[in-house]
């Protein structure tokens, strides 16, 4: 349990090292681009225009309002795919660094998933936007957002440990996150409901963490409900749990980075 | 145990380093050519012992690939020994790869921030610092200009003046006194002393042993992966002139 407790050590004392990276994450990686930060809007919202025409008037999806719906899944969506299959590159890319300077290994991936979750934080503005052009409006419901974050916060981030640590050894990972987020796309209720899916089916939602946390956005801002809090409260141990494990496979695995990139 | 009395104790360390000769990286090659993934085996450090004591500046000398930098690394954690292991007391800065994760487009003074907080200052500490690096530097007029626009003599004054400003209880220095112009070297030189002065535990690994006599109390000398001879400079270092000229 030692080590369990140095991560938080670590991070404090190499605190502003996180900020400047997560800053620099952010910036970095519109820099060159016209629009710059905009485009952590633009690229969001264009995206949910195309699935909204696809799946909402070419395929007819009769759920209502389906562009509310629709963006409450792909928002968090993009979050969690876009922290992955960065994750799984930052070891690589800061290779030079990593062989030269000591510095916790664990405020790469860190950063990253952070500097996503400003992202998210900041896109969730496109969610409150659509759900007033729908007339739905804002309820005290939404005073659970940062309950559901942080479960999303905490899975990311134990996923994201093991991902990056394990590419460093197994390059085709790499490529492989990006056929199994495309996959995990479909396996989880964005563009569907869960109601929809036929009952012999339902354990692959049902196993997968990211179906619970997007249908706790959506209780929220689409149906205006009260999230299964209980459900979510379990999902919050188990993540916390699940955080931990990935961290002690981190550690384990990062004393050879050095050696190995 | 005495941490209180050691800044560092190597406890009986070995390190092995894969040489590939050509590297299966991905999981096809693994499986196809899992025969003939070339691997040998190089056994770099062999049971090292070594006991630093709190203010006292080593040099570890030796012929190349006898290991020192090698033991450098493992003292930083950048690698992990495969047998024994090694305590550090205090905070450690290493002067051994000057400039890494500098950023070519950011300004100095941006790169100052970056490159102490790799360190692990904070914020205000850096604050507080940024004057004396500025000004050991002698790049006043060039701080706020991209570090891609220096000359290589900048980049290192630079890079140097951060990493010895960062106020570490331990430096790890590996043949970097040849660092700038004769002014600057100079300058490097009796900052290094100044550092002794003040009780900081140092480590050099360098060639030149004009500097070695100069510097330090004591001597190491690494040969093949061991420890060959350890004790007063004056000593070790004779014989080890008498040994390789």
């Amino acid at each position: 349990m030692k080590s369990n407790m140095n991560i938080f050590k670590n991070i404090y004392k190499y605190r502003e090292l996180l900020k400047t990276s997560v800053k620099k994450e952010i910036r970095g990686k519109y820099k060159h681009s016209f629009l710059g930060v905009l485009w952590s809007f633009l690229n969001p919202l264009l995206q949910l225009l195309v699935y909204a025409f696809v799946f909402g008037t070419i395929l007819k999806n009769p759920q209502e309002n389906y562009v509310v719906f629709l963006c409450c899944g792909l928002i968090p969506w993009t979050f969690f795919s876009a922290a992955l299959s960065r994750a799984s590159f930052t070891m690589v890319e800061n290779g030079n660094i990593i062989k030269k300077v000591y510095f916790p290994r664990e405020i790469l991936p860190i950063s990253i998933v952070t500097s996503e979750a400003f992202n998210f934080i900041i896109s969730t503005i496109i969610i409150i936007a659509f759900v007033f052009i729908y007339g739905l409006g804002i309820t005290k419901y939404i005073l659970f957002y940062p309950f559901v974050f942080i479960v999303q916060y905490i899975f990311s981030i134990g996923l994201s440990f093991i991902v990056s640590s394990v590419t460093v050894y197994v390059r085709d990972l790499q490529h492989l996150i990006g056929v199994a987020l495309q996959l995990l796309f479909y396996a989880t209720p964005i563009v569907y409901s869960t109601q929809t899916i036929p009952e012999q089916y339902r354990w692959i939602l049902n196993i997968n963490p990211m179906s619970y946390i997007i249908n706790g956005y959506r209780d929220i801002f689409y149906y205006q409900t009260m999230p299964d809090l209980k459900g979510l409260f379990i999902l919050l141990i188990a993540m916390i749990a699940f955080c931990a494990v990935g961290y002690l496979i981190f550690q384990k695995l990062q004393k050879g980075f050095a050696e190995e990139l | 145990m005495q941490e209180n009395e050691y800044s560092i104790i190597v406890d009986n360390v070995y390190k092995t380093f894969n040489v590939y000769l050509d590297k299966a990286n991905t999981i096809k090659e693994k499986l196809m050519f899992f025969k003939r993934n070339k691997k040998e085996k190089r056994e770099v450090l062999k049971g090292i012992n070594l006991k630093i004591k709190k203010g006292e500046v080593v040099a570890l000398i030796g012929i190349n690939g006898s290991g020192k930098s090698t033991l450098l690394k493992l003292m930083t954690k950048i690698i992990y020994p495969n047998k024994g292991r090694i305590i550090t007391e205090g905070k450690l800065t290493s002067l051994l790869e000057l400039g890494a994760g500098f950023h070519p487009d950011f300004s100095g003074r941006e790169n100052i921030y970056f490159n102490a907080s790799i360190f692990g200052l904070t914020k205000k500490e850096i604050d507080n610092r940024l004057n004396d690096i500025i000004e050991f530097s002698e790049l006043r007029e060039y701080i706020d200009n991209p570090v891609r626009t220096y000359s290589s003599g900048m980049f290192m004054r630079l890079a140097f003046s951060v990493a010895i400003n960062v106020n570490a209880d331990i430096l790890l220095i590996d043949e970097i006194l040849s660092v700038g112009d004769q002014h600057f070297q100079e300058k490097c030189f009796a900052k290094m002393q100044e550092l002794k002065q003040q009780g900081k535990t140092m480590i050099f690994v360098t060639h030149s042993m004009d500097s070695v006599r100069q510097l330090c109390d004591r001597t190491v000398w690494l040969h093949q992966g061991v420890i060959r001879r350890d004790g007063p400079t004056n000593e070790v270092v004779d014989e080890y002139i008498k040994e390789t000229t």
